[in-house]
């Protein structure tokens, strides 16, 4: 992945370089010329052609942005309820992930969507338990947050 | 003896890009200096030639899954089209026309329908320099 995008940056230089125009408009057509040759030559990398993953970081963010705001009505329309009829509940959730940063990124993710919380991970990193403030249904709350987040989080790491 | 060729694999890896990014450089100059669909696609071919030499045939096919005959003819098609579309305007075959168009990052650029009949002239290149280098190489 690194390499892929050093090649582009490199390939979008050497354009610049032929052309001696040194603006960014010139350093654009070389990204963009150079992106095409590294598309075709897709399958001589081991990696996947990085732009997918660049695409799968923009869907997390996506997908982050609309959970935020649709979590942040449900928490409005707790508070604004007369009565306070919620059911809080802390859950262990079992995770796939295995590298550091995708636990913390799924960890910070599951905290700043509210409702839900990150209380502890456990030693072995395959638990994180959960304070929910409201949960009717527990296996749907996991259930919830491993398709969206850990699968978007799954894709950008594959 | 099988040798191994990491140091060629590598280099070949790095300089194929650069090689087929002043192939379209020269591709796209012809018009006001030195170059063209010719010499562009021939240098393209070579690029392909350098990954035949540094892998094996069996790897460039599976790499660049493309069929030079049929490319062959996709520019052929190409040359022929941009030719017999001045018919459809009532102009002579192969009238040429061109306008200047103000693109969002090449600034004032002339759009002009023989850069088409250049890329005709590309393709037939690359598919034919690569179809006589593969039927050749793949004879016992």
């Amino acid at each position: 992945m690194a390499f892929q995008i050093l090649l582009n940056f490199i390939l979008a230089f050497v354009w610049m370089f032929l052309k001696t125009s040194y603006s960014p408009a010139s350093f654009f057509v070389g990204y963009l010329l150079g992106l095409l040759i590294i598309y075709m030559f897709r399958r001589f990398f081991h990696t996947r052609f990085y732009l997918l993953r660049v695409v799968a970081v923009l869907n997390l963010l996506y997908i982050f942005l609309r959970e935020l705001l649709l979590s942040n009505i449900a928490v409005l329309k707790v508070i604004l309820r007369p009565k306070l009829n919620i059911r809080p509940a802390i859950f262990a959730l079992p995770t796939e992930l295995k590298e550091d940063w995708e636990i913390t990124v799924l960890a910070n993710l599951i905290t700043l969507t509210p409702g839900t919380l990150v209380i502890d991970v456990s030693p072995d990193n395959k638990i994180l338990y959960v304070h929910a403030m409201d949960v009717s249904d527990i296996d749907e709350a996991i259930q919830g947050i491993k398709n969206t987040f850990e699968k978007a989080i799954m894709e950008v790491s594959r | 003896m099988k040798t191994n060729d990491v140091i060629l694999q590598t280099v070949t890896k790095v300089t194929l890009f650069i090689i087929i990014l002043f192939s379209i450089h020269l591709f796209f100059a012809g018009h006001y200096y030195p170059g063209g669909g010719f010499i562009g696609g021939l240098m393209t071919s070579g690029a392909i030639v350098l990954l035949l030499l540094a892998f094996d045939i069996k790897t460039v096919k599976s790499i660049l899954p493309i069929d030079y005959i049929k490319l062959t003819a996709i520019g052929l098609l190409f040359a022929i089209g941009t030719g017999a579309g001045a018919l459809l305007f009532d102009m002579p075959f192969l009238t040429h026309a061109y306008t200047y168009v103000n693109m969002p990052l090449l600034g004032k650029t002339s759009l002009h329908t023989a850069v088409l009949f250049d890329t005709g002239v590309y393709l037939v290149v690359i598919g034919v320099t690569m179809t006589i280098i593969q039927t050749i190489g793949e004879s016992e």
